[in-house]
This record gives C-alpha cells, sequence and structure tokens, in this order.
C-alpha cells in the first residue's frame, strides 16, 4: 500500500499546564499502514501528546491536521468521530455490564429507540473476533473476566469503532505473554489494512518488534524520529537521557563504613502480587532511592513500611528489633518515628481549606498538646520553627494552605513531618510539580537531615534527583528489587536500562 | 509584630463567616416580622419563652453538628430522642435509686446507640446514611417492644423535671443553662483540643488525616457517641419538660437540627463551620417556627418551607465550591 501523504500531520503543537511546558513545539506524521512507537522517559510528553491527538485537551498553539486539513476536536467524542481511538491503560469498562453492552457502549445498534440487543450482539461477536478473542461470550459480564481478558475487550471496543488511527498507551501492561502475542498479532493484520497506529510503551522488545518508525521525545520536546532498526538500544536511552547536568545537588558525604545496625531493615516484604520478596536495609544517614519505571511497585512499598496495606507479609525491624506496623499512628510514634510525604499533596497530604498552622500541626498534635487540650503557644512557636527552617512563604498562618503555590505547599507536607522529628523519612515522589528552586531547597534539606542522622528512603520518577541525591538505589521492576547501585554506579544511562530491564551487558558494551 | 496584627485582624474576619451573618441578619428579620404582626412578638417573656424551646433543639444539633463536621450525617436522632427520654422515665420507676439513675441512664442509652453508629461508620464502612436510619428503625421497634405501642405510664423524675424547667440562675430556665453549658464543652471542644482538630481534618480529607497518623476510626466512633448521648440528653430535657415520654417525640427534630447546622453555615461536604453559626441556625428554626404557628401555618406548610429554606442555603453552598 502506497501513501504519499501522512493521514495525520502535528506542526509546532505546544500545551502548557500552569507554567509548566508539557510539549513544546512539537511536530509528528502519522502514515497508514504504519507503527509508530513514541518513546520517553516519564513526564517526557506522551501522555500529552496522545491526549492532544484523542481530543482530550486542546493545544495552545501549532495546528493538528487530519488528511491535510486542520482539525481541533472539541472532546473525545469528536475526535471518535474523526476516526481516531485511543486505548488508554487504565481500563475504561464498566463491570456490571456485559461484554456486548461495553463493547458497543458508545454508539448501540438501535431499533425503534430500543437497543437491539441481537444486532448489538452480532456487532460486538465481529468486534471480538477482529482482536483476535472469539474465546469470550458477548453476553458475560465484565467484572467475571480476568484482567488480561478485560484488556482484550477494551481492544476490541476500539475496533468496535471502526477508526483510521488507533492508539494504545501501555495497552498491554496488563497482558500476559500469551495475549501479547495475539495482540501483535492483531496489530500487525490492522497494519497491512491500512490503519494507522500509534503505539506507547517501556517495554523496548516489544517496540524493537512493532514499531515501523520511532520518535524520541525528552522534556515536552520531539528529540528525533527514525526508521526502527536503524538505532542500537543504547543510542535510544542516549537519546531518551541527553540532559545537560546542573549542579543542584549538595555534595554527598564519603561512605562510611556499614558497621551499625541499620535504622530500618526490611526482609522479603511482599504484598498481593504487588510486592515480591523486598529485602533492604538503611543505616542512619543514609540516602536510599528507589528507581525504576512508574508503578512498579515503589508506592506500595512506601505505604507498606507506614501501615496503610492490609495483608503484607515478612519481617520489618527498626533498629534490630522485628516490629509489626499496622498503622499511620503506630508508624509514627516515639519508638518507631516514621514518616511519610505522600504522593499527592492535595488529597493526601494536606487539608486545603484548612489553615497553614493547622495541617502544619496535624501530624504532631500529641507533641503540642496535654491531656487532648492544644496549647496554642507551644503551637504558634512550634509552626513558626518550621515555617522559618523550611523559608515557607505565606502572608500567615491563619491563611488557607490552599492558597499558597504548589512548592509551598510541598514544604508544608515535609515541614508537619519534621515537627515529629522522624528518625526514619520516606518520600513519595515529593518532588512533582513543583519549581526548580525549592527543588534544590528540598535536596539541601534531606542532605542536612539526613547528616543529623535520619534514614532516608527516596522515591522519585526523575533520574536526575537518584543521581543527585542517593547514596543507594533499589531498582525496582514488577514488584521485585532487579537491582542495586550503589556510589558512582547511579549513572542516568544505567538506570534507565535497569528500569527497562533491558540486559545491561548490551547497553554498557554495545 | 505585623504578622501578629494581621493574625488578629484575620482571625477578626473569620469570625463574621458570611453563612453565619446571613443568619443573624435573618433572625433580625424575623424579629422585625414577627414585630409587626403581634408586638408580643417582642416581649421579653416571650422572647424566654423561644431561647427554652430553642435549647432543646440547640442540644441535638451540636451533636448533629460534629457528626456533619466529620462529613457524616446521623439519622438517628429521632428515636435516640425518644429512648433517652423513655428510658430514664423508665427507670425512675425503681425506687430512689433509679430517680438517681434516670438522667445518666437515659444519655448512657444514647451513648450507646451512637457507638453502633460509629462502629457501623468507621469499622464496617457502612455509609452514616444507611447504618443511622436502620438503628433508628431498631431502637423504635425497641421501644414500641417496650411500651407495647402506646404511651408509657412512667413519669419523668423530679430531678428531670428541675433540669427542665427550674431556675437555677433566676429568669433563666434551666434548659437554657444546659445548653449553654453543652455548648460551651462543644466550642472547647472543637477549637481547643486535638480532637476537634481531628474531626475537622477528617471532614476536609479523611485520606490525609489518616496518613498523618490521626486514628480516624476512634475519632468517628466517638463522635457519633457523643451525637447519641446528646440527643438522648435532649430526650431526657423534653421528658422532664412534658413531665413523660411519648412515642415519636423525637421525630419533630430530625429536620430542624440538620436545617440548625447547615443554616449556620457547616458545610454538609464536612470540615468547615462554627459552632456560633449553629448557635444562630437553632434560633433561626425556632422563631421560624413560632412565627408559623403564630401565623397559623398548618403543619404541612412548615414543613414545605424547612425543606425549601434547606435546598436554598445548599445551593448556596454549592455555587460557593464553583468558585474556588
Amino acid at each position: 500500500m502506497i501513501n504519499s501523504s501522512p493521514l495525520l500531520r502535528m506542526e509546532g503543537v505546544s500545551k502548557r499546564y500552569g507554567g509548566v511546558r508539557a510539549l513544546e513545539k512539537a511536530s509528528l506524521e502519522i502514515w497508514p499502514g504504519r507503527i509508530h512507537c513514541i518513546l520517553g522517559e516519564n513526564g517526557a510528553g506522551k501522555s500529552t501528546l496522545i491526549k492532544l491527538i484523542a481530543g482530550v485537551v486542546a493545544p495552545d498553539e501549532g495546528h493538528i491536521l487530519l488528511d491535510g486539513k486542520a482539525v481541533s476536536f472539541a472532546s473525545p467524542a469528536a475526535a471518535n468521530e474523526a476516526g481516531i481511538v485511543c486505548i488508554f491503560q487504565e481500563l475504561s469498562l464498566i463491570p456490571d455490564l456485559s461484554v456486548a453492552d461495553n463493547i458497543m457502549i458508545s454508539d448501540p445498534p438501535t431499533r425503534a429507540g430500543m437497543i437491539d440487543r441481537k444486532q448489538q450482539r452480532i456487532c460486538a461477536e465481529e468486534a471480538l473476533a477482529q482482536a483476535g478473542a472469539e474465546d469470550i461470550h458477548p453476553l458475560a459480564l465484565v467484572k467475571d473476566l480476568p484482567l488480561s481478558r478485560r484488556q482484550m475487550v477494551e481492544i476490541a471496543k476500539a475496533l468496535a469503532r471502526k477508526p483510521r488511527i488507533l492508539i494504545l498507551d501501555e495497552a498491554t501492561s496488563a497482558l500476559t505473554a500469551a495475549d501479547v502475542t495475539k495482540i501483535f498479532a492483531v496489530l500487525k493484520r490492522l497494519r497491512s489494512d491500512g490503519m494507522a497506529l500509534l503505539y506507547i510503551s517501556h517495554r523496548m522488545h516489544e517496540i524493537a518488534e512493532l514499531a515501523d518508525e520511532c520518535t524520541v521525545f525528552r522534556n515536552g520536546q520531539k528529540i528525533e524520529t527514525y526508521k526502527a532498526g536503524s538505532k542500537t538500544n543504547t543510542e535510544v536511552v542516549e537519546l531518551m537521557i541527553g540532559r545537560e547536568y546542573k549542579n543542584v545537588f549538595p555534595p554527598k558525604p564519603v561512605k562510611k563504613s556499614d558497621t551499625k545496625l541499620p535504622t530500618l531493615q526490611i526482609i522479603n516484604l511482599s504484598w498481593t502480587d504487588r510486592l515480591r520478596d523486598i529485602s533492604l536495609s538503611v543505616q542512619r544517614g543514609e540516602i536510599i532511592g528507589l528507581g525504576g519505571l512508574d508503578g512498579q511497585g515503589q508506592r506500595d512499598l512506601l505505604l507498606a513500611l507506614f501501615g496503610v496495606l492490609r495483608g503484607c507479609s515478612g519481617q520489618v525491624l527498626i533498629d534490630g528489633a522485628a516490629v509489626k506496623i499496622n498503622s499511620p499512628t503506630m508508624a509514627k510514634s516515639e519508638n518507631i518515628g516514621m514518616a511519610l510525604i505522600p504522593e499527592d499533596r492535595k488529597t493526601e497530604g494536606l487539608m486545603l481549606p484548612m489553615s497553614v498552622r493547622d495541617n502544619l500541626s496535624f501530624a504532631a498534635l500529641h507533641r503540642i498538646s496535654k491531656g487532648g487540650i492544644v496549647d496554642s503557644a507551644r503551637e504558634q512557636k512550634l509552626t513558626q520553627e518550621m515555617i522559618n527552617l523550611l523559608a515557607i512563604k505565606t502572608a500567615n498562618v491563619d491563611l488557607a494552605v490552599g492558597s499558597l503555590s504548589g512548592g509551598n505547599q510541598q514544604k508544608v507536607v515535609i515541614a508537619k513531618w519534621l515537627m515529629n522529628k522522624p528518625r526514619i523519612i520516606l518520600l513519595n515522589d515529593p518532588t512533582r510539580g513543583i519549581d526548580v528552586g525549592t527543588k534544590q531547597e528540598l535536596y539541601v534539606l534531606l542532605r542536612k537531615l539526613a547528616d543529623e542522622g535520619a534514614a532516608i528512603i527516596f522515591y522519585s520518577t526523575d533520574y536526575d534527583e537518584l543521581i543527585g541525591c542517593c547514596d543507594r538505589v533499589l531498582v525496582l521492576y514488577d514488584g521485585k528489587v532487579t537491582r542495586e547501585l550503589v556510589g558512582a554506579e547511579i549513572t542516568e544511562r544505567v538506570l534507565i536500562a535497569s528500569a527497562l530491564n533491558i540486559d545491561m551487558e548490551k547497553v554498557v558494551h554495545a | 509584630m505585623n504578622a501578629i496584627l494581621d493574625s488578629q485582624i484575620f482571625r477578626l474576619l473569620r469570625r463574621f463567616d458570611p453563612a453565619v451573618t446571613t443568619a443573624f441578619g435573618c433572625i433580625l428579620l424575623l424579629l422585625v416580622v414577627g414585630g409587626t404582626y403581634s408586638s408580643n412578638f417582642l416581649s421579653p417573656e416571650y422572647l424566654l419563652q423561644q431561647l427554652k424551646v430553642a435549647s432543646f433543639l440547640g442540644i441535638i444539633a451540636t451533636g448533629m453538628m460534629m457528626i456533619i463536621l466529620l462529613g457524616q450525617i446521623d439519622l438517628s436522632v429521632p428515636w435516640v430522642v425518644t429512648v433517652g427520654a423513655m428510658m430514664s422515665c423508665a427507670v425512675v420507676g425503681h425506687g430512689t435509686v433509679g430517680a438517681i439513675l434516670a438522667i445518666p441512664f437515659g444519655i448512657l442509652c444514647g451513648v450507646a446507640i451512637g457507638l453502633v453508629n460509629g462502629f457501623g461508620v468507621a469499622y464496617l464502612r457502612i455509609p452514616s446514611m444507611i447504618i443511622t436510619l436502620a438503628t433508628n428503625a431498631v431502637a423504635q421497634g425497641l421501644m414500641v417492644v417496650y411500651t407495647g405501642g402506646f404511651s408509657p405510664q412512667d413519669s419523668a423524675s423530679p430531678a428531670m423535671r428541675y433540669l427542665a424547667t427550674g431556675f437555677v440562675i433566676p429568669g433563666l430556665p434551666n434548659s437554657v443553662v444546659c445548653w449553654a453549658i453543652v455548648g460551651a464543652l462543644a466550642v472547647f471542644l472543637l477549637t481547643r483540643t486535638t480532637f476537634g482538630r481531628a474531626i475537622y481534618g477528617i471532614g476536609n480529607r479523611e485520606r490525609a488525616a489518616y496518613l498523618s497518623g490521626i486514628n480516624t476510626r476512634r475519632i468517628v466512633m466517638t463522635a457519633f457517641g457523643i451525637s447519641g448521648g446528646l440527643a438522648a440528653l435532649g430526650g431526657v430535657l423534653l421528658a422532664g419538660y412534658a413531665s413523660k415520654a411519648a412515642q415519636s417525640m423525637g421525630d419533630a427534630y430530625l429536620l430542624p437540627a440538620i436545617a440548625a447546622v447547615v443554616l449556620g453555615g457547616t458545610s454538609i461536604l464536612g470540615g468547615r463551620g462554627s459552632y456560633l453559626g449553629t448557635v444562630a441556625g437553632v434560633m433561626l428554626i425556632t422563631l421560624l417556627q413560632s412565627i408559623l404557628s403564630v401565623m397559623q401555618m398548618p403543619e404541612f406548610g412548615r414543613q414545605i418551607i424547612y425543606g425549601v429554606v434547606i435546598i436554598a442555603m445548599l445551593l448556596l453552598y454549592g455555587r460557593e465550591k464553583l468558585q474556588r
């Protein structure tokens, strides 16, 4: 099949969220009959790109041309109408409806205003057959299907809309190997039928198998488009990195010998299928990084340590003594002294309408009260100390914390825990969505806390931070620690390679 | 220095919560309307009588406010009020010991039902709307079994009567004094204690409160216990006021209690509201009821007006949320 013009073309498309550039003057061509893979680190602008094409968000500038004509989609439904269908990582199925109901949900066949069930079932069967999932009964309820089958239904649902451009965003992450093989066969068939496919995945071997062409994004910018197979893994990884280093991190101390008892030690911690036999230990004064792709169990590990998850197995030792932490209340108690800086400050870290003071003292109420009665003078003193320590910018402590800037809100989240004088500090991606200046202040603060004797576990989706801040980095993949990097071993190239679980030798020596 | 001054000005401004101001404005308006309708309306005797009537609702609404601050609701109020009244009167029948134990026993029964509600909400994760409605039905059933469906013959103890109708402070009915004490305790609890902070915290964002190491379940359960106890105290006082308990004597308090709390500016979604607002809401509701009955508005008319007033207030808050 020979086509002389691309099906969809993006020209100089930009998108900003507040002050953050998510995508900057990106251009891209999608051709019929080809599978186009998009590569990039977390936050490189891949999801924004997809959202723009699928009509979820509108571009700030630039054009999107479909068949050479400029289009602007008001909604995902409008994009569907134009033949662009997207399969997201998260499932969009309604569990209590049947497979057929789900597949035809946006436009069920009707007769006299009622849904024509017979026709619907036939349509659904066709779509399932097209997706290579004839074994799924169209009248089965979605909730009775295992996860991998649901993903197949999701794909059938997308195909039922007869797309010209099909976008798959990490669509295979929930699938078994057998299903992936099936899906790949389907995708290749769709390609030979002349459909344009946009494929996003972190799995290098999938890309190697499927892609006709690849585009690398980094920091919201398109870096390069190349023909599949024309670059080695090493070259690809280097394209994905390629940032200049800024000297924003405080110097790391010279490594001391590990003769002391670790402050925190975990042995074979497991939780459902999300965490598998994780063992690690953290010394006083040490900052341990958690690396890997987003969603490989790092968050679950921190929550498990903090006593939030039920049904964990394995052992946790504090100063060598086994403890069973079963609630945050216990985790923060005097003899454990743990603090968790949660991932989402708006829903987990702060009570936005409440004042800065109420938020600051909330986790340390037991320190500023006697017999359940709050000592206002002491509260005032301690909150002021924290505001000074972290240089939180607020006109006064009675302001609602929601009125502060993102960076200052994050400082409040951290300050509220420092008020407890924790010995073990768990950080769940604490620098997301805050400005560079505040980030730098946080790095310095973390090192200072470590120097004062805290044991710190630091999960970050930003590889630079792991390299700049951490004494050791544990890389997680699929709920397991796959690699431990110490000192000079922590480089972006090795981090990315281990995160993608590619063979190290190939990357280093290729 | 400047910061401290700023802070004081800010607190002063916060005291003028628009909802509270509106509520007090409405109270004045009602007084003016009532005054033009009948000159009796502004006499001290009449106003004191209103305050006395308001005190029963005030005590019940105090408990309701804590639950609403949590972002929950307590629909078991009607029969917890009745249980408090009936159980205290029932104990009176058992001699001197009974007479002494009457008031604490009535309250304790209410606390017990409240704790069941709290356990269901906090530990079993049943929506409060469901569990409180269920315990209300169970309490009703138990009371019907106990009384056989008729008005119970037991009468209130002298202490109960004194608490509801006597005068410790000349000119000020004891029930009003009770409300003042309950109110003062509630203000203290909500503004000065870790328990109060936790209530506001949970109401704003339960997950954040939990991750801050607050024992959210215990707080929720305790709050429901307090709410049950206060509703039963309201029932005890009502029994003292009427000298005896009666079937479904608490039915008239559910909607007014919720309305009073919401009219006073407490967010129905939880996390925001001041006790002063609830006081204003209680007075507003009481005056509204009084004027409607002076104007000989039939019962159905009153119900319609309450409902409409609550909807209007909720619309007002909904709009405020959208602006943010």
